[in-house]
């Protein structure tokens, strides 16, 4: 008998490819919680996330025969996903100068954990730059691999694992637990 | 791998599968405490950042396919019907411009200054959307209706659309900060397009001409109605319509 409790996301999303509405329908139902986890935290706005994470999944419905593999479901529908959201952060042009100031406050609206060190963490987050951020968004929001993140990034894997080592590095250093810097860089 | 390496690498990756990755963890207390605190640190964050996803984003991308799946079939099902369907909606559109242009040329101006703030938001955000978003039409007056019920009982359980056989519902309205319904309605003195947008309900009715269209906001519920006409008479007849239709907790 099969151990079901082995299934990952991949797994669940592999499904009889011919079959585009129980695709779409099992896509939705492994990827919706990540990609509006993913979704609130950048645009930091309920709205705008539910609206972007709409436009997403009806563009991954229109494109959906491109997808063949199951495996690969998710980078692509977060990709898709990315796009939509540059695409109306431009359009709209947010001054995001009030959404990026975070307080518990409007943290406590979007539905997060009001706990101090909760807050803690999303503020260290933030405080990073956006080129150390991004990938560490992905691989701990998304789970991505670093090979992911490179292909949706469109850098090499030894530049994404370059920038998560000092992601890393400058949470724990905001946080307070090592100082820094103390060790080298890996690649680039 | 010595430590240094290890930790860089847990750094970068710390759920590595790299053999030498793992044998060092087994080998080096030190650095199995270091890469465990970096897993933790980052579960930590997760969970930080962990929501629960609204029900109604869920109902509306399912609406939203169910919609759009409804096109592609009838696309596909009467290439010629369809393209009657959209060369009505593309002549609405037509008129709609040309009847607008010729008001403002009548009127001598795109829109009316004096109206409040509250007003202008709503009229520019709906003509706004209304420009910009195509008509996708839907092939039932069943469908419709159940489209709009299911949009409109996001808002509120309780609420619900009446059915009206003459409802040409075109597409859920993702409008911004805009949480609303947009729809197109025929009545004996042409079509109309009306949007419900829930939430900071306007004082009073009021009427008046903006862009070339005769528009009415009215506050309904706890929202408010915008209806946009070529003309009064049409714009009448869809108000009394729609004053009927949306209701709740009946």
């Amino acid at each position: 008998m099969p151990d079901s409790s082995n299934e990952t996301d991949n797994d669940q999303v592999n499904y009889d490819m011919t079959d585009k509405k129980r695709k779409y329908a099992l896509l939705i139902e492994a990827h919706s919680q990540d990609l509006y986890k993913y979704a609130l935290w950048l645009c930091k706005d309920k709205n705008m996330a539910e609206d972007v994470m709409q436009e997403t999944f009806l563009r991954a419905w229109k494109s959906l025969d491109s997808l063949r593999e199951a495996k690969a479901a998710k980078s692509w529908l977060f990709t898709i996903f990315r796009r939509e959201h540059a695409r109306q952060f431009e359009r709209k042009q947010f001054d995001y100068k009030d959404v990026e100031h975070m307080d518990t406050i409007a943290d406590a609206n979007m539905g997060y954990d009001s706990r101090p060190e909760a807050f803690a963490l999303r503020n260290a987050l933030v405080k990073l730059p956006e080129k150390y951020r991004e990938p560490l968004e992905m691989q701990v929001l998304g789970g991505f691999s670093c090979d992911d993140i490179a292909n949706m990034l469109g850098i090499s894997s030894s530049s994404v694992m370059t920038r998560l080592f000092r992601a890393r590095k400058k949470m724990r250093h905001i946080l307070g637990h090592e100082t820094m810097p103390h060790l080298g860089v890996v690649g680039e | 791998m010595i430590c240094s390496e290890f930790k860089k690498l847990a750094l970068a990756e710390p759920n590595s599968a790299e053999p030498s990755f793992i044998r060092h963890s087994k080998d080096c207390p030190d650095c199995l405490q270091y890469v465990g605190e970096i897993r933790q640190m980052d579960t930590d964050l997760s969970n930080s950042l962990d929501v629960a996803v609204p029900s109604s984003i869920m109902a509306k991308i399912e609406l939203n396919q169910m919609l759009i799946e409804e096109e592609e079939q009838g696309q596909e099902a009467s290439s010629g019907f369809s393209f009657n369907r959209y060369a009505i909606a593309a002549s609405f559109a037509l008129a709609l411009f040309v009847s607008g242009f010729m008001a403002n040329s009548f009127l001598g101006g795109s829109r009316d200054d004096s109206l409040g703030e509250d007003y202008l938001a709503l009229l520019s955000g709906v003509i706004e959307h209304v420009d910009e978003q195509p008509m996708t039409p839907v092939w039932s007056a069943e469908k419709a209706n159940e489209a709009a019920n299911m949009h409109l009982s996001n808002y509120d359980g309780a609420m619900k659309l009446k059915f009206l056989e003459n409802l040409q519902f075109t597409r859920i309205c993702p409008m911004g900060k805009y949480r609303g319904l947009h729809a197109s309605l025929e009545t004996d003195s042409g079509s109309v397009t009306f949007a419900y947008i829930k939430g900071d309900k306007v004082d009073d009715l009021l009427d008046a001409s903006y862009e070339g269209y005769a528009v009415r906001v009215k506050p309904l519920r706890d929202g408010n109605l915008i209806i946009v006409s070529n003309t009064n008479k049409a714009l009448q007849q869809a108000d009394k319509q729609l004053d009927e239709a949306i209701y709740w907790n009946i």
